[in-house]
Order: C-alpha cells, then sequence, then structure tokens
C-alpha cells in the first residue's frame, strides 16, 4: 500500500472516531423524536389490512354493481319468459305489465282515493237522472 | 457522470411491494422486530447525514422519518440486507426534494419586503446537553474535532458528502454506497477521494 493510502486510511480511521463522537452528542430530544418517528413507521406499517382481506376490500362495491346488473338482466327478460294462460289472454297480460311498468300509473295507484271517485260518480249518475 | 445522474435503471429504485408482507401474522412480527432492529441502527447516522445536508435540525427529523415510513410501508417485505441502500436512498431523495423546495421558497420570500425570523427559539440546556460518558480533556478534544469536521463536510458538495458520510460513518462499502446513491460504483470511488482530498486539504490529517 502506498504512504498516501495509509494516511488517507488513518484519516478516515480519525474521521469515524470523530463522527461517532458526533452521533453521541446528538441530544435527548432528538433522539426521542426519532424513537418516535420509528414506532410511527413501525404502526403504520402494521395498520395495514392483511394480505388474503386486501384482495376484498373492493368486494362489496364489486358485489352491490353484479347484484344490479343480475336485476336489470332479468327485468328485461322477465316479460318474454312469462308463461302465458291462453294465447287470447296474451294481449291483455302485456297490457298489464306495460300498466305495472308504468310508473305514472303505479303513482296513481298509490294515490288512490276511492270514496272521492265514489262520490263524483254518484254526483255525475244524479246529474244524469235529474237532466232525463 | 452527471450529478443527477440517479435514476440510471441499474440503480433506480426497486418496485414497492405493497401487500407482500403482514406485520401483524407470527412471521410479520418477526420481520418487524428486524425492521425495528434496523431503524434504531440508523437513525441516528441517519440524522447526521441529513443535518449535514440541510443544516437545520426540524428538517432533518422530518426526512428521517418520511424515509423510515417509505420503506416500513413499502419495502418492508425485501430482504433485510437490502433495507440499507435503499434507506439511504430514499433518504437522499427526500433530502433533495427539501432542498429544492427549500430553493423555490427562498425565491418567492426573496421577493417579500417582511422576511420572517422564525425558528430562533432559544435552545434547551438539559435537551442540548451531551452524553457524559468520556473524560472532560478527551471529550474537548473530540468535540473541538467533531466541529471542524462538521464544518468541513458542510461545506463539500452534495455527492462527496453523501460519499464520505455513507462509507465513512454509515460503513456501506462501495457497492452499496452506488446503490444508496444511484450511482455507479465508479462514481462513488471518485466522489469519495475527491471528499478524503478536499477534507485532508482543510483539516490535516484530523488526528484524534
Amino acid at each position: 500500500m502506498s504512504p498516501v493510502n495509509e494516511t488517507a486510511t488513518e484519516f478516515e480511521r480519525n474521521a469515524r472516531v470523530v463522527l461517532e463522537r458526533s452521533l453521541s452528542r446528538i441530544d435527548a430530544r432528538t433522539r426521542s423524536r426519532l424513537n418516535q418517528a420509528r414506532q410511527a413507521a413501525l404502526e403504520a406499517a402494521s395498520r395495514r389490512h392483511p394480505r388474503w382481506l386486501r384482495g376484498t376490500t373492493l368486494m362489496p362495491a364489486g358485489a352491490v354493481a353484479a347484484a344490479l346488473l343480475l336485476a336489470v338482466v332479468l327485468w328485461h327478460r322477465e316479460p318474454a319468459g312469462v308463461e302465458m294462460p291462453l294465447p287470447e289472454a296474451q294481449g291483455s297480460s302485456m297490457e298489464d305489465i306495460d300498466l305495472l311498468a308504468d310508473s305514472e300509473a303505479l303513482d296513481l295507484l298509490e294515490g288512490w282515493d276511492g270514496p272521492f271517485y265514489e262520490w263524483a260518480a254518484s254526483q255525475t249518475d244524479a246529474i244524469g237522472e235529474s237532466n232525463g | 457522470m452527471s450529478e443527477f445522474a440517479t435514476l440510471a435503471s441499474p440503480y433506480s429504485m426497486p418496485a414497492a411491494l405493497h401487500g407482500d408482507v403482514d406485520l401483524t401474522d407470527p412471521e410479520g412480527k418477526t420481520r418487524s422486530r428486524a425492521l425495528n432492529q434496523f431503524l434504531a441502527g440508523v437513525e441516528l447516522k441517519a440524522f447526521k447525514m441529513a443535518q449535514a445536508a440541510l443544516r437545520n435540525e426540524d428538517d432533518a427529523l422530518d426526512a428521517v422519518q418520511d424515509a423510515m415510513l417509505q420503506l416500513a410501508r413499502a419495502y418492508a417485505s425485501r430482504p433485510a440486507e437490502e433495507w440499507k441502500p435503499l434507506f439511504y436512498r430514499i433518504l437522499e431523495n427526500r433530502i433533495r426534494d427539501m432542498q429544492r423546495r427549500r430553493t423555490v421558497r427562498g425565491r418567492v420570500f426573496a421577493w417579500l419586503p417582511f422576511r420572517g425570523e422564525d425558528d430562533q427559539d432559544e435552545p434547551d440546556p438539559i435537551s442540548q446537553a451531551p452524553s457524559p460518558e468520556l473524560q472532560p480533556v478527551r471529550r474537548l478534544e473530540l468535540d473541538e474535532a467533531v466541529g471542524a469536521l462538521e464544518k468541513a463536510l458542510g461545506a463539500l458538495p452534495r455527492r462527496q458528502q453523501q460519499a464520505f458520510l455513507l462509507r465513512t460513518l454509515e460503513g456501506l462499502d462501495v457497492a452499496e454506497t452506488a446503490a444508496a446513491m444511484g450511482c455507479s460504483e465508479g462514481s462513488v470511488k471518485t466522489h469519495y477521494f475527491r471528499a478524503v482530498q478536499a477534507l485532508r486539504a482543510q483539516l490535516g490529517d484530523l488526528y484524534v
């Protein structure tokens, strides 16, 4: 080894001693904060979900989407798949389905006020009789 | 080689392996203990390196904390012998980010008429007290040498400073230092040689 390298090695050895001394001068507050940072890092790493769970994190959303898709498909397939008891009744059954599928008709059904319509009909009949 | 030619493929960061380790199962707990031991072993040296680069204690602590978090989150599953170069690579990236941000902030604040003189808190004498384990005279000599070396290190170009600290303080070999610095082994040797030359020129042989 050349004298230059020997000197460099000696220099490095001394530098290492000095640098290690500089580590021992790090104050308690900094050491404490470094310790806290380390604990936080380990905590963050351990908070992650287990591997088997990670693949299923999107499962609820996927299941809901699949269920919705299935419902839509069945809804559209249902009229074609309905077995009609009699050929002549097929037209009226289709009308029933249309009525059921019509949201406005359902709204009317929900808002059905029987006594009012009966009263209105009786009024019409009474007017007709008095005119006749 | 360019000062910032650190992303060449052989030296770029390996892909983070999210999800390959579970630190809550028994094997994971063993790994968690090993990671804790590793981080405890490097945290003071990492702080010194960050402090030498950033010249600010709080920024250095932030950089080390971020590096710890990223290593634990993304690279805990890597073989333990890879942690050290990876950790210092992450730390170096973080230091560089902070230096860039500081440069931008400096440019912005240079335009403002009033620049706040914050961070001038009184140091806590108790927390600043050094650990008392050496004889006073020896401690004084070493402390003087520490001050001189830290000052000389602060004057080095960043890559030389990094190569010197990784090799001398952390004890990484040339290959590990190259992985940590994201450059070739030849570059490490060059940076390190220049660092030693510059420090010797300034400090003599640093007899302690």
